[in-house]
């Protein structure tokens, strides 16, 4: 299982089984297919590093997903 | 045509020129670097005589496209030495357009003992009149004054008390929609350099007549559309709606880059408490004149402000910004909104630049002049700046100059202008980016941070930055609100169809960032030619012998790779 909280998001905090090891492009698919929302530009951090898409994301990860948002 | 209006201060004399060319329609930062590039003598001071303010609208100001109607303000800095390029939100701009000005120059300087004066611009007349009784009055009351004499609809600009005694890191206050002169063009102290000139404000009436002519009114307002559609087309846009730029709170403390204890760490304990969550749960249960969502300037589809209201529900500060969130909050340990909102006001009412400001208090507290983490000696060291002690007086000069009079290493700077909300270390693309701006420390120009695949390494980041740093400054180029990415993105055409439509003039994309790019260089060579070095685009030494403790990570950029960032 793999923890992703969507922060300053309706989204909230999502679940995900995860069969093995997938990449974090797949598992964020599947994030918004069951939230059934459009993501946009988003920010995922797992333990303070970006991930990218190509990332592998294991059982027990905790990640924090954002809005791709800019200061002014 | 497009009219530039110039004001000599010391005479009184006014010039109306026209021109037709594409950097007068683009307006912006595209006319007003080449206007200082072109007229202002690189070595001057910058608070003499030679230096001049050019006040600039943008391509599509006083039309109904969003977020069209930005004012670019440019002059030599005193805070950096080098070209400056400050713009703000607002009504001047539509104000200017109504009046059929692109441009208000102003240039000379009275001796400094002349009184200060209001400069009032309508359509039948410009003139100079007596603007004594502003004097030594902070900026919420100049507003109050300046609306009950020339009207809340009128385009107001004008400077605080720190400003008035010519102190390095103030600003320009500009009216918002509400007739409060709030919205500040507010680094590298433009203000200062109205003050040399003695103009205490400057008024533009609401008689302006002035009215777009469009080439082609059906495609205009088509085009206009799309950019809305376009906006709320993106996902993203609704989160800015909602929480404004606040959201970065969270993201930079996620990603260890949120500047803590004088941009010596990059995680604040307690961050969560001056979140946009926080801001926004805030602003909802205290109700009255509070308002998650703002508009600076209409019309504005994205009305990424706020109002933040006090217990009373009365309103206390508008806007607050994410970069005063961190550089007056978690840079000085602050875990207390209400706090932050305080001291925001006094600066805006002292007339001085939140960013600017914050760090100058973050080097105060490194010297032991208050404890981090002391929100009564915080909102005490603002009211220092308001009062004009000499205390007062070192903070409203900026991080360097405080530094150094208190003896600090540890100086958050580039050029002279505090480095903004993202801790470098941890970010170096944004510090590439920092080393690169000809206006000194920015992040609006160039902003990496959202596609930095590993941002605490330099791989890559010149490469990057540069390419962000053309993006950012393509709204800038035009007069157009930055966040009006969040709805063209990296697609230029709907704005330059826009502009075809309304004036005639074809503008390709290549050509338009050929724009951009020569702006850079102008401002680049002005930099050069008033004695900016290499040397001086640095971070300050500590940042490249002291590791940041969250990330592990030191300042490794050379100069010679900062250096490719800013050649164009």
């Amino acid at each position: 299982m793999v923890i992703i909280t969507f922060r300053l998001s309706e989204i909230g905090r999502i679940e995900i089984p995860l069969t093995g090891t997938e990449k974090w492009e797949t598992v964020v698919q599947r994030c918004a297919a069951h939230a059934g929302v459009a993501l946009g530009g988003i920010l995922a951090v797992r333990r303070g590093t970006l991930l990218r898409g190509a990332d592998l994301i294991e059982d027990g990860d905790e990640i924090d997903v954002f809005p791709a948002l800019s200061g002014g | 045509m497009f009219t530039m209006l110039r004001i000599n201060t010391a005479t009184g004399a006014t010039k109306t020129e026209t021109f037709s060319t594409k950097e007068y329609l683009l307006g912006g930062r595209t006319l007003s670097s080449r206007l200082v590039g072109r007229e202002v003598p690189a070595t001057c001071d910058p608070l003499g005589r030679h230096n001049k303010l050019f006040f600039c609208t943008g391509a599509l100001a006083g039309t109904a496209v969003s977020s069209s109607d930005r004012l670019s303000i440019g002059g030599k800095s005193p805070l950096t030495g080098g070209i400056k390029e400050s713009n703000a939100g607002g009504i001047v701009g539509v104000r200017m357009a109504r009046q059929g000005l692109r441009c208000i120059a102003l240039e000379d300087a009275p001796a400094s003992d002349a009184g200060w004066k209001i400069i009032v611009i309508g359509k039948d007349k410009t003139e100079l009149v007596d603007g004594e009784f502003l004097a030594g009055v902070g900026v919420y009351e100049k507003s109050e004054m300046l609306t009950g004499r020339f009207g809340k609809k009128a385009g107001c600009m004008t400077i605080g008390p720190t400003a008035e005694k010519l102190l390095l890191a103030t600003g320009i206050a500009c009216s918002d929609p509400h007739g409060v002169c709030s919205r500040y063009a507010g680094r590298g102290g433009l203000g200062a350099v109205m003050a040399s000139k003695k103009i205490i404000a400057m008024v533009i009436l609401d008689d302006g007549e002035v009215k777009p002519e469009f080439i082609d009114q059906d495609v205009f307002k088509a085009g206009a559309k799309n950019i809305v559609n376009l906006l709320k087309a993106n996902p993203v846009s609704t989160k800015f709606t909602k929480y404004g730029t606040a959201a970065m709170v969270d993201i930079c403390q996620a990603l260890k880059v949120l500047p803590t204890r004088n941009f010596r760490h990059g995680v604040m304990d307690g961050a969560e408490k001056i979140n946009a969550q926080t801001m926004y749960d805030t602003i909802k249960a205290r109700g009255g004149e509070g308002q998650t969502q703002h508009a600076c300037m209409n019309p504005c589809a994205i009305q990424c402000s706020n109002v933040y209201p006090d217990k009373d529900g009365k309103l206390l500060c508008s806007p607050i910004e994410y970069e005063t969130m961190a550089l007056m909050g978690s840079n000085l340990c602050l875990q207390d909104l209400d706090a932050i909102a305080v001291m925001n006001r006094i600066a805006n009412d002292a007339g001085v630049d939140t960013l600017d400001v914050g760090a100058a208090i973050g080097v105060a507290m490194e010297a032991g002049l208050a404890e981090f983490g002391d929100t009564a000696a915080a909102v005490r060291l603002m009211e220092e700046v308001r009062n004009l002690t000499p205390l007062g007086r070192i903070l409203a000069s900026g991080c360097k100059i405080a530094a150094k009079v208190l003896g600090v290493r540890h100086a958050p700077h580039v050029l002279g202008q505090a480095i903004p909300a993202y801790e470098p270390r941890g970010t170096k693309g944004m510090a590439m980016t920092y080393l690169s701006s000809p206006m000194g420390a920015d992040h609006t120009f160039g902003f990496t941070l959202r596609d930095e695949e590993v941002p605490t390494s330099k791989e890559g980041k010149v490469g990057l930055s540069k390419k962000f740093q053309v993006i950012g400054s393509r709204m800038d180029a035009m007069g157009m609100c930055n966040f009006v990415r969040y709805s063209v993105q990296n697609d230029m055409k709907p704005l330059l169809g826009l502009i075809q439509s309304l004036h005639g003039v074809e503008i390709g994309e290549v050509e338009f960032d050929d724009f951009v790019k020569e702006t850079l260089r102008i401002e680049h060579q002005f930099n050069l030619d008033a004695g900016i070095t290499a040397k001086d685009y640095r971070f300050c030494e500590t940042f490249y012998e002291e590791a940041q403790p969250e990330t592990g990570e030191k300042m490794d950029i050379t100069d010679e790779e900062s250096l490719l960032a800013r050649q164009w």
